[in-house]
């Protein structure tokens, strides 16, 4: 026979992927308020010198423990730097080592979940328990010991964040992944001898990477909490770096003087974080209707 | 369009000149779904009636709308569809009318559904009996599971789904379906997925349910075999229109519409010789078969084979040649240990036992290990055209990567000139490699399949039930193609199906499995003239013809049992290479071997 089959099925050549990929965005309110929140937070953080001319490591003894005033929108603290300033400025910090953090923690946990369900067996078993006992000791127990044995500074935080959290992201990745797995373009894959790495990287991750971006979005938002946490707790930034978790230790003794000292990084933490889930939540929702809708 | 109300068929068992009137009676019905803010019809202005005691199918090709038409009457639209004219009349209720709680009654109580994949259909945490009672009626479950002519009803109620085979779930699913005594039957592919001897028994059952309990039918099905066998009265559909309305007879026997001559010239006969070929008039030819050149090497060879999984033996002790330009098929129900074949012999799994060889080397290892020169001699297109290419990458690159891989190609522009080629040589326009898979038919997603499979210029090539899921016509191309390509590339050709007709039409040589065992084997024509196994004239029998007037379905095959004894396990018919496990029969015991 030698009919060329050339009927175009019903769908139009469909937009390309990135196009798809924003218009779905556009389409959730919930993702397009979070990921705005979030970009707000970026902004500022690279602009902060642009928005303020105080100093934020500046000591001005004269003008401690200051209420808001026209000079200082949000006040000082006790060593009189200026409140807004540091706010401004201690984004830097906490989304620098979060996105890195966070990075590291999702590429890994996303390779370690796949594999495990690429190969499936006894590594596939043996891998699980030891995720198992990881997932086991509490984030911030692992998070203090690693830090406590390593000292404290940027790498140490991401490579101990790493730990406690790349358990979590490659038991949902493995989750994914495991349905991918069995499809028969995967199968052909393997009757051609191809490798894990490249089965992997050419077959499962495509089909898996709204979960990965979900994930990375969540986990983003926990990220963050617990490096302001162990900020707090004195394992994080070291004084004077400005940072909110930091701010919030040093001024919560004064925050019957000065409270804004310690509402204002408060506050721009809870922004955060929340932009950060609002993304997750509707990024969630809208791949998963994305899926329907368009029949991939 | 109206079909008209039965005028009295002669092969009905309601007298003629009685036109009783109609309990369901759809009225120029349009649906439409909602996509990117315009209206998408799916069904337009399909009218048609059913009467009591009736069997009207509806039969089409994927995505002409018969499954949303036959939802309809339970008053049920896919998510984002809505009805955009016309009315649903069921028992005189207007459906789409009904409160909720007065639907759901409808629901179950007058109008009940037997769908397709009942394995699916039946919760897998409750008991058989538990969830039959749940469908309400009064009708005791175990009288129910008798009726669907299930052996031991008591302790069948206890167990649980996953205990039953896929016939029993089948059968279960229809004793909730006629478990409130419903007056209308709505059959969504009942049989689908079932093997032939299975999928009679069912049908038989649903025929003998209907007239018992006086059911009107509604019969939603590709296959035209079933519809020949089940119906009175037919309704062709394409693309949501009702091109041709008649009763069954005489639609088969003088189709009007060219669509529809098409449609029934397309399915292929237990008769045919060869492939058929169906001009756009309907217009049928059966194109002789090319005969194997005399000497044509042995491309790959399978001796005495097995294959277990754990403790169970899927294949054993299995042996067949395949030379070049020559398609041996490998037929048998679910579960005879086919596919696991294919698996094995493309590399997907370790052989317990026995040696299997290609021209240039061993196939007992799995694919990873075997040299790169040795793997992508072998190839494998798959059943499901849906899941074998990655959503996420262009059909061209899917192409385009085994030529990398298989270094067929060196470069990047090379690699895109060949695959634009091996495009075209599956007859498709090249123009399509720049798409998605889910922009393309399945149809042309299983030519996609057969062209990545072509890209490690391979010598055999397994084709593991690739035309089971597409429409007929679709199907009668993939087959005409790969029998060309068979002989342009002198392809040894594994071709896995349990359709017998289509086996015939282009197979060589023929292997029968049952149970992982061989219990026949032999030319193709050699085995269909006289087939000497019970198991392979009862597949036959099983087989259903797109003919209202076949012969029906008698099981005369005898109770037998496997005589293969040590060195004496073949008896040989004597006409070329045909030979036949030994058996010997349970009715008559002096009756021995060869029948």
């Amino acid at each position: 026979m030698t009919t060329l089959d050339t009927t175009p099925a019903a769908v139009a050549p469909g937009p390309r992927a990135a196009t798809r990929a924003w218009r779905t965005l556009r389409s959730s309110r919930t993702a397009t308020v979070g990921l705005a929140i979030v970009a707000v937070h970026v902004l500022i953080a690279l602009l902060a010198p642009l928005l303020t001319s105080y100093d934020p490591i500046a000591n001005d003894a004269s003008h401690a423990l200051l209420g808001p005033s026209a000079d200082h929108w949000a006040g000082t603290d006790q060593y009189g730097r200026d409140v807004l300033a540091r706010v401004l400025y201690g984004g830097r910090y906490a989304l620098g080592v979060s996105v890195t953090a966070t990075l590291v923690t999702v590429a890994l946990g996303t390779v370690v979940g796949c594999a495990a369900a690429l190969r499936g067996g006894w590594f596939d078993d043996v891998l699980g328990r030891i995720l198992d006992a990881v997932l086991s000791i509490p984030s911030i127990l692992a998070l203090l010991v690693v830090v406590t044995a390593l000292g404290t500074g940027p790498a140490v935080i991401v490579l101990a964040i790493a730990v406690s959290y790349v358990p979590q992201v490659a038991r949902v990745v493995r989750g994914a992944a495991l349905a991918v797995v069995p499809m028969d373009y995967v199968t052909a894959a393997r009757a051609r001898g191809e490798s894990t790495w490249s089965i992997l990287r050419r077959e499962v991750l495509p089909n898996i990477t709204d979960v990965v971006c979900v994930e990375f979005a969540m986990r983003a938002s926990w990220v963050v909490l617990l490096i302001s946490s162990l900020s707090f707790l004195g394992f994080g930034a070291d004084p004077p770096t400005p940072d909110w978790g930091l701010m919030v230790a040093e001024n919560r003794t004064a925050i019957t003087v000065v409270p804004m000292a310690s509402l204002a990084p408060i506050i721009a933490l809870a922004t955060l974080v929340v932009g950060l889930n609002l993304a997750a939540d509707g990024l969630s929702k809208a791949w998963g209707v994305d899926r329907i809708r368009e029949g991939l | 369009m109206t079909t008209s109300t039965p005028e009295g068929s002669p092969m009905h068992p309601i007298a003629p000149g009685d036109s009783p009137p109609p309990i369901v009676s759809v009225n120029s019905l349009s649906v439409a779904y909602r996509s990117g803010g315009r209206d998408v019809p799916v069904v337009h202005e399909v009218s048609l009636d059913v009467a009591k005691g009736r069997t009207l199918a509806l039969v089409g090709e994927s995505g002409s709308g018969k499954s949303t038409v036959a939802a309809t009457l339970l008053g049920h639209l896919r998510h984002g569809s809505r009805i955009t004219g016309g009315s649903v009349r069921v028992d005189g209720h207007d459906v789409f009318a009904l409160p909720a709680r007065e639907l759901r009654r409808l629901r179950g109580g007058t109008v009940a559904m037997v769908g397709q994949n009942a394995g699916q259909a039946l919760t897998p945490t409750m008991r058989i009996g538990r969830q039959i009672e749940e469908a309400g009626g009064t009708v005791p479950v175990a009288d129910l599971l008798e009726q669907v002519r299930l052996p031991r009803p008591a302790e069948l109620a206890r167990r649980y789904p996953h205990e039953l085979s896929g016939g029993q779930q089948q059968r279960v699913a229809i004793a909730m379906a006629i478990a409130a005594r419903p007056k209308v039957l709505v059959l969504d592919e009942p049989t689908t997925g079932l093997d032939v001897v299975t999928q009679r028994g069912v049908l038989d059952l649903i025929a003998a349910l209907r007239d018992e309990l006086g059911l009107a039918a509604v019969l939603v099905s590709h296959d035209l075999g079933v519809v020949a066998h089940m119906a009175d009265e037919v309704c062709v559909l394409k693309s949501g229109r009702v091109v041709e309305t008649a009763a069954t007879r005489q639609l088969f026997a003088d189709p009007q519409d060219p669509y529809t001559k098409r449609l029934l010239a397309s399915v292929p006969r237990l008769d045919d010789t060869g492939l058929a070929v169906v001009a756009e008039s309907g217009e049928r030819e059966v194109r002789p078969k090319v005969p194997v050149p005399e000497g044509s090497p042995v491309a790959v060879s399978a001796h005495d084979v097995t294959v277990d999984y754990g403790s169970s033996r899927a294949v054993d002790g299995v042996s067949f040649d395949v030379r070049r330009g020559e398609v041996v098929a490998l037929v048998g129900e679910s579960g005879s240990g086919k596919s696991t074949l294919a698996w094995t012999l493309a590399g997907l799994r370790t052989p317990s036992g026995g040696t299997m060889t290609h021209e240039t080397g061993d196939l007992a290892r799995p694919a990873h290990r075997r040299p790169l020169a040795l793997r992508r001699r072998i190839q494998l297109v798959f059943q499901n055209a849906d899941t074998s290419l990655n959503p996420r990458r262009s059909v061209g690159d899917a192409v385009r990567h085994p030529l990398r891989f298989f270094g067929t190609a060196t470069g990047r522009t090379e690699a895109t000139e060949q695959a634009r080629r091996l495009i075209t040589d599956v007859r498709l326009d090249p123009a399509l490699a720049e798409r998605l898979p889910a922009q393309l038919s399945g149809g042309q997603r299983q030519r996609i399949g057969i062209a990545r499979a072509l890209a490690g210029e391979p010598d055999v090539l397994i084709a593991d039930e690739i035309t089971t899921a597409l429409d007929v016509s679709v199907q009668a191309d993939v087959l005409r193609l790969l029998d060309d390509l068979r002989r342009e590339r002198d392809l040894a050709c594994l071709f896995i199906s349990h359709d017998l007709a289509v086996v015939r039409g282009i197979a060589d040589r023929v292997v029968v499995l049952r149970h992982g065992v061989v219990v026949e084997e032999g030319p193709t024509e050699a085995v269909f003239a006289a087939p000497g196994h019970p198991y392979t004239r009862q597949l036959m029998a099983a087989a259903l013809e797109p003919d209202p007037d076949a012969q029906p379905y008698v099981d005369d095959t005898v109770d037998w049992a496997d005589a293969a004894d040590g060195d004496d396990i073949w008896t040989d018919p004597g006409d070329g290479g045909h030979r036949v496990r030994r058996w010997r029969s349970l009715n008559a015991p002096v009756a021995e071997g060869v029948s």
